[in-house]
């Protein structure tokens, strides 16, 4: 699992976003700088981005489930929501350690390695809300109100 | 499927028609083991008499609407046919519903009867029985004799009698009688106080039961013994006070105290009808223009209109065993009145007998819930809300389609013009709040909504509509629009209002 959110993150060795350093801290790289035995934050913060992302799903799509709240723009509205609390928390978790000095001091991690990384996580819940909104089958299951909701449609 | 054919004589006949038109367009029905078709036929002189002429428009946007969407979807659910569609088309004659009487327009009573080529006992005869004085086209007084006939008989039965006898030899009644069949019902609609109506009844009727004596026409034997129900309109509305009208509601009694004088020996006393409807307002209310016909003669709705087409539902109720005949003559002829419950003078939903409201109250208001809709949320939610945009598709090309834009906006337009007229009318019909929002659409119904249950509003309308077209597929965009809206507006009706 570490391995598949690794390559995710890291866009499958491009690792555009953020240093190599930060992209071992987050495998789990400890302090002592001697194995992978540290908190393996590339899972943690995964599965919450995959969590966090079904739950605002649902929330849209089955409780709110609303006339008032099934438009293209509700849609936008609750990916900007997603975006932003996924952003947040793949910033502030490495962040918060990097701040502590709780990483491996052999590793040069930056600011800007911070908010690459939160950028890439925030990116991947668009990617997978859009991917799990676009679909017929999951939607079909959905609400009454936003069984058609999508990004393009219906118009406001 | 048996069919029930409607002679509407003269205004009140069209305008009885209309309202029948409205109740089956809201989806009442019959509580009947068989399904009816109706074959409405006009029977009115009076070409240019806007009740007649707005009756048929209105009856020829329902059958272009029931023929688009099928008669499977509540609203709309009972098929009304013309004559001519009943014949083959080599043989059809033109596709209206009414009658085309001959050599009545521009055409004085005294030419129709050649009186010129009468020899002198016989003038002197027609002088007698047509003796008095009426008014023409323009307006002008004249003699009986020289009334001009395209507006009308002009409250004169004695002329009426004359000229719709050619009923009997027209091509519509061959046309009708080789189309009546054993299961098929005939209903009479008239006034009692005019002329066209007063004479018109009688006459068809003893038409339809002498049918054995006329040679020209196939289908007697079923004729004869047909089930024949009529409803005969005593005196309901005012007329404003006109010396120089032939029309005064003080003659009104009076007419109608002769005719059914006649009447007891000709209709009701020869057991001629199976069952016969009376209906009558004494209630002297908001007094009709004084038109006897040269204005056009286009009167409110009035709720003995809506009454008297209950009587239509109420005949095709009543069991086969109830309207047995024999030799032309009805074996049990039964006689019926209609009353409300309470003595009101703008009648609501609450001063119907339970058997009243249950009949009209659920179905009138889903109607107007649906008109409602069209008229006030439609254009925000159409290609956004999920009943729009589920296939089959219900899109701006959608509504600016003939079937929208000209059947379905001109029948809705009709009908609330129609609650309208009711309402202003005294005695009047205003079960609504025409104007209001959904709460308190309806008088005396407030509508249950609260924290948990929700406001009465059109995002709930939304919500219903959404619900109810999920997963549902239709034959096309012009069923799915009757056929969602009719399973919606019952669902909030009943759930919101408690209506049953």
């Amino acid at each position: 699992m570490r391995d598949f959110f690794a390559s995710l993150y890291e866009w499958f060795g491009l690792s555009p976003f953020y240093s190599t350093d930060l992209g071992e801290h987050l495998r789990g790289y400890d302090i002592t700088c001697s194995d992978y035995t540290g908190t393996p934050w590339y899972v943690y913060i995964g599965w919450i981005m995959i969590g966090l992302t079904i739950f605002f799903y649902i929330l849209q799509y089955y409780i709110i489930n609303s006339p008032g709240f099934n438009k293209r723009v509700h849609w936008w509205l609750t990916a900007l929501v997603i975006i932003l609390l996924n952003f947040f928390i793949a910033f502030i978790l490495p962040w918060n350690e990097w701040q502590a000095g709780d990483f491996c001091k052999q590793l040069r991690i930056t600011l800007a390695d911070c908010l690459g990384f939160a950028a890439s996580n925030a990116i991947w819940s668009f990617i997978l809300f859009l991917l799990i909104t676009s679909f017929n089958i999951p939607r079909r299951w959905a609400g009454h109100n936003t069984t058609d909701t999508t990004f393009w449609k219906p118009k406001s | 499927m048996a069919r029930l054919f409607i002679f509407a004589i003269g205004g009140t006949g069209s305008r009885v028609l209309k309202s029948l038109a409205m109740l089956l367009a809201a989806g009442i029905k019959p509580n009947s083991q068989y399904e009816f078709e109706i074959v409405p036929i006009i029977i009115d002189p009076h070409k240019s008499n806007e009740d007649l002429k707005r009756t048929e428009r209105l009856l020829g946007n329902y059958q272009s609407i029931s023929n688009e969407t099928g008669l499977d979807n509540g609203f709309f659910s009972t098929k009304i046919t013309t004559l001519n569609n009943l014949v083959s088309s080599e043989n059809r004659l033109s596709g209206s519903f009414t009658f085309n009487l001959q050599q009545v327009a521009n055409t004085k009573f005294k030419d129709y009867i050649d009186f010129n080529q009468l020899d002198k006992p016989n003038k002197s005869l027609a002088d007698i029985l047509f003796s008095g004085k009426s008014i023409n086209k323009r307006g002008e007084k004249v003699d009986l004799l020289d009334t001009e006939m395209d507006i009308g008989f002009v409250g004169n039965p004695n002329i009426g009698s004359v000229v719709l006898n050619q009923f009997k030899d027209s091509e519509e009644f061959k046309e009708f009688a080789s189309n009546f069949n054993k299961d098929d019902r005939i209903f009479i609609i008239s006034s009692i106080f005019g002329g066209t109506g007063a004479a018109g009844f009688p006459t068809i009727l003893k038409n339809i039961r002498d049918a054995m004596r006329n040679l020209s026409i196939d289908g007697k034997g079923f004729l004869q013994d047909s089930k024949i129900g009529a409803i005969t309109v005593l005196p309901y509305f005012n007329v404003e006070k006109d010396e120089d009208s032939p029309i005064q509601k003080s003659d009104f009694i009076a007419k109608t105290k002769s005719a059914l004088y006649y009447y007891k020996d000709n209709v009701t006393g020869n057991n001629s009808v199976n069952c016969l409807y009376y209906i009558a307002d004494d209630y002297s209310g908001k007094p009709y223009r004084n038109d006897p016909g040269d204005n056009g003669q286009q009167n409110n709705a009035h709720f003995v209109e809506l009454a008297s087409a209950l009587a239509v539902i109420d005949f095709l109720e009543l069991s086969d065993d109830n309207l047995q005949s024999a030799r032309g003559k009805a074996l049990n002829p039964i006689y019926k009145e209609f009353a409300i419950k309470n003595e009101s003078t703008d009648i609501k939903f609450s001063d119907f007998e339970d058997v009243t409201e249950r009949k009209l109250g659920l179905r009138l208001s889903q109607f107007l819930l649906f008109k409602k809709y069209l008229d006030e949320h439609l254009s925000i939610s159409f290609e956004r809300e999920p009943w729009s945009v589920r296939p089959p598709e219900l899109n701006q090309q959608f509504f600016d389609d003939t079937f929208y834009r000209t059947y379905l906006s001109e029948f809705l337009t009709s009908f609330r013009e129609w609650l309208e007229e009711m309402s202003d009318n005294k005695r009047g019909f205003s079960p609504y709040n025409l104007d209001s929002g959904l709460e308190t659409l309806i008088k005396d119904r407030k509508a249950k909504s609260g924290f948990w249950s929700g406001k009465v509003d059109y995002k709930m309308y939304d919500d219903r509509l959404n619900k109810f077209s999920k997963d549902k597929s239709y034959r096309s965009a012009q069923q799915k629009l009757i056929n969602l809206f009719f399973e919606t507006t019952q669902d909030i009706l009943t759930s919101k209002f408690g209506l049953k």
